[in-house]
């Protein structure tokens, strides 16, 4: 397991983001953000090197007039 | 049954009288909006009733059907959309105060496409904000109440569209689906939702909250009915970039077609047992369900339930990122314009990296792969719709409505088409809803079996009393 990102780390990600928040604000989405890094890590483990993003990116032709 | 009585039609039902003449568009219509007047007050399912333009509508039915036009099973029939759906020059909330004064300048093509098919628009209903998080309680409009019982909440995200079915004020409503928001409040209000398959329904000019797991679909109160609305509204569309551009097959053509020795899998093992577990009621409910459908000829397995249950997480990732982007501006300019719980929700996809984002989408070719294996030994999925039924505004945090074990949000991650439909009733007299999950671009066996179901039991006929 990651080790948790503190309130202070947090208010900088948020200033370097444009987010003006509260302190309540943070203190309220501290548990969510470190809840979804951890989940981040279990993703982790089901990939490969292998394993490729599920988004294709298609190269359309256009075509003369 | 009286002219007052009208709104508790089905789709089909009512195309037949009007066809009989034994009512008019414009009687149907008046019915619908005298029930939303003298019922919602205390339901909030609508945030906008477009009266005048519902009477405008039946009145030029009326002159249609009397010079022989026939536009089809929708001609005439009263509906409401979820207020994410485009519609021009009227109010598009998305019920939230970011939008609460927007006025497209065009429809969503589905909108239009139901106009062509000759719907009568009743209004546009209340959801959760933005499609996301649980009620609102700090919106401009109210939080929608479930007609089973008041106190309850009806489930969303399209919560309206739910509430709306179940208790008359339309015959059919569309709704949109990220990780089970047609699905919950079909169950939760016992009517029948299904999320199509990504890219069988054009999501162009429906406000998004998460471009790769959003899904456009119809509800109603009955199977058929919900195949007749996704007929209208599917289809290619070059304005949508995920639009999948496949035949549309006549969906209601093979509703009788039985379901004899049809493979049912159920992921019961991890799953149900996933963080606070599923309901002993609605795993019984969910059990008769399945005893029913081995009935009717199916054959029921059991499959591995691992992959669904790891899905939830790659799904929340993508979610929050996705959203968080689309509002970014709007969270750097005036975020105290959100609703609490949406704000706080949507704020974690700020502190993702790029890299946190990718590694979901990796992990959902994983989990894609290894839940579509199952196909190779059944069917169809089939598990309850919600793990538990509808709970008391008292007692939920809508904080926590996005974090819950969830039997839908897998579909969303993987695309596959997924019908609610009513099993059954807990001892309060809830609704409880089972959901079947088929293959890509098969929501005819969808259908096939919910309508099955549905013929064999008598969940349709209950009605909420108010």
């Amino acid at each position: 397991m990651a080790k948790d990102i503190t309130l202070a780390e947090l208010q900088t990600m948020a200033d370097r983001s444009g987010l003006q928040l509260t302190d309540e604000d943070l203190e309220k989405l501290l548990p969510g953000v470190n809840r979804s890094y951890n989940q981040i890590l279990e993703l982790r483990g089901l990939i490969t090197d292998r394993t490729e993003p599920a988004a294709v990116f298609v190269a359309s032709r256009t075509e003369k007039r | 049954m009286t002219p007052t009585e009208l709104f508790h039609l089905s789709i089909t039902e009512a195309a037949s009288g009007l066809r009989r003449k034994e009512f008019s568009p414009v009687e149907l219509a008046q019915a619908c909006l005298k029930r939303i007047e003298s019922l919602d007050g205390k339901l909030h399912s609508f945030i906008t009733v477009t009266a005048d333009l519902a009477l405008e509508q039946a009145r030029k039915t009326e002159q249609e059907l009397r010079a022989g036009t026939n536009k089809g099973p929708l001609h005439g029939i009263p509906i409401a959309l979820k207020d994410l759906y485009a519609t021009k020059n009227i109010r598009t909330s998305c019920h939230s105060a970011v939008l609460q004064d927007w006025l497209p300048d065009h429809d969503a093509t589905t909108v239009t496409k139901l106009r062509e098919a000759g719907t009568i628009l009743l209004g546009k209903l209340g959801m959760h904000e933005f499609a996301f998080g649980g009620p609102s309680v700090d919106a401009p409009f109210p939080a929608v109440r479930n007609p089973w019982n008041t106190a309850h909440i009806p489930g969303g995200s399209s919560s309206g569209s739910g509430a709306a079915l179940a208790a008359g004020l339309s015959l059919g409503s569309l709704g949109s689906d990220t990780g089970g928001s047609i699905r919950t409040p079909s169950s939760h209000c016992g009517v029948v939702g299904m999320k199509p398959t990504y890219g069988r329904v054009s999501r162009c000019g429906v406000v998004p909250l998460s471009w790769s797991l959003d899904h456009a679909g119809p509800m109603a109160r009955n199977v058929e009915d919900c195949a007749i609305l996704l007929q209208a509204i599917a289809g290619y569309d070059p304005n949508d970039p995920a639009s999948a551009n496949v035949r549309v097959p006549d969906f209601r053509a093979e509703l009788k077609n039985g379901i004899k020795s049809l493979r049912v899998g159920v992921p019961r093992a991890n799953w149900f047992k996933e963080n606070r577990g599923t309901d002993p009621e609605t795993e019984g409910l969910f059990n008769d369900a399945l005893r029913t459908l081995e009935s009717l000829g199916a054959i029921v397995v059991e499959i591995d339930g691992q992959p669904f249950s790891l899905a939830r997480k790659a799904n929340q990732t993508i979610l929050v990122a996705e959203a968080y982007a689309y509002h970014e501006k709007r969270f750097q300019e005036a975020p105290e314009k959100f609703g609490s719980s949406v704000r706080r929700r949507m704020l974690e996809g700020a502190f993702l990296r790029a890299a946190d984002y990718i590694t979901a989408l990796r992990a959902r070719t994983v989990l894609n792969e290894e839940i579509r294996a199952n196909f190779s030994r059944v069917d169809v999925f089939a598990t309850p719709t919600a793990p538990r039924p509808p709970e008391a505004f008292e007692t939920i945090d809508p904080n926590e409505q996005n974090l819950r074990p969830s039997f839908t949000n897998p579909f969303n991650l993987t695309g596959l088409p997924a019908i609610s439909f009513p099993c059954g009733f807990t001892k309060d007299n809830l609704p409880v809803g089972v959901q079947i999950v088929a293959q890509p671009f098969e929501e005819g066996t969808a259908f096939r079996v919910a309508y099955a179901y549905e013929r064999a039991t008598e969940w349709r006929e209950h009605r909420p009393k108010l």
